[in-house]
């Protein structure tokens, strides 16, 4: 029983990936007084992830309030998203990180995370 | 047919050419790609032990960076310290991992093995050229005092971070 013990740790038949652009996004006026907006992409490589989540963060990866259409956005497989980030004129100037990071379903066993920087 | 030969060359500049170009859009800019290149696989070489290294039966999996700018990224690879599903297990689990550069794109590359930082499970590695980089990340599980883990499935997690500077 224990010699059947051979298990996988990343099941994965075929490479899989993440890819979120652009690397330093751009704050601007959104069409609401007081908050700007930035838009983002993700590519979506990884057939075990359906779902990535957004989150915005200080450069202590504090979180900052944002919104967005979804904070978890519902991906296919090789679906290219673009999604608009809202964020609150007074909370901008402490605005660091946007990151993206896969949601691990059952037989999924990497999570990948990439964070834009806003300069 | 002399009168339809000249009306055709009168006419001719002012056929309009229905063969067109069709363009191919493409776009260039500063990305990250993280990509799982090797599964990884736990071997079981004693009851109560599980590991990715060779020796153990294991296999270790290989984590492919990609980016398009130079010293426009970190990498941060963690290494699992809980099984993410198991069956119920009773005694504590002893984890360690290790991540390192396995192969690169780039001759200049092959400083980042050694100006790698690791703090905790976590190893970070600063992506100072572009082009791609490939990561091994072991991990080893040891239950309790030499107790045999419980018969079942396991799975662990790897986070794979890759952070803009």
């Amino acid at each position: 029983m224990r010699a059947l013990l051979l298990l996988a740790l990343l099941p994965f038949c075929n490479a899989v990936a993440h890819e979120m652009t652009p690397t330093y996004p751009t704050f601007s006026k959104s069409f609401m007084a007081g908050i700007s907006v930035t838009t983002l992409n993700i590519f979506n490589k990884r057939k075990d992830v359906s779902y990535y989540e957004i989150g915005v963060f200080t450069d202590e990866w504090e979180p900052i309030p944002f919104v967005s259409e979804y904070t978890i956005i519902p991906m296919k497989y090789l679906d290219t998203v673009s999604f608009d980030v809202y964020v609150s004129n007074l909370s901008l100037s402490s605005v660091e990180f946007i990151c993206s990071v896969s949601q691990v379903q059952a037989g999924a066993t990497v999570s990948s995370k990439i964070c834009s920087r806003v300069k | 047919m002399k009168k339809l030969l000249i009306v055709s060359l009168i006419l001719a500049p002012h056929i309009p050419v229905y063969a067109a170009d069709t363009p191919i859009v493409g776009n260039v800019q500063t990305r990250c790609l993280i990509t799982t290149d090797t599964n990884g696989v736990y071997g079981n070489p004693l009851p109560s032990k599980l590991s990715t290294t060779a020796s153990d039966g294991g296999v270790v999996p290989v984590i492919r960076y990609d980016v398009t700018l130079a010293d426009a990224y970190l990498a941060k690879i963690t290494t699992p310290t809980a099984f993410s599903t198991s069956p119920t297990l009773t005694d504590s689990v002893t984890w360690t991992g290790s991540t390192a550069v396995s192969k690169t794109s780039d001759a200049g590359m092959s400083g980042y093995e050694a100006a790698k930082v690791t703090y905790g499970s976590t190893t970070q590695f600063d992506l100072t050229k572009a082009g791609s980089t490939w990561f091994s990340s072991s991990s080893t599980a040891v239950y309790g005092v030499s107790k045999s883990f419980v018969g079942g499935s396991y799975t662990a997690i790897v986070l794979a971070e890759c952070i803009a500077k």
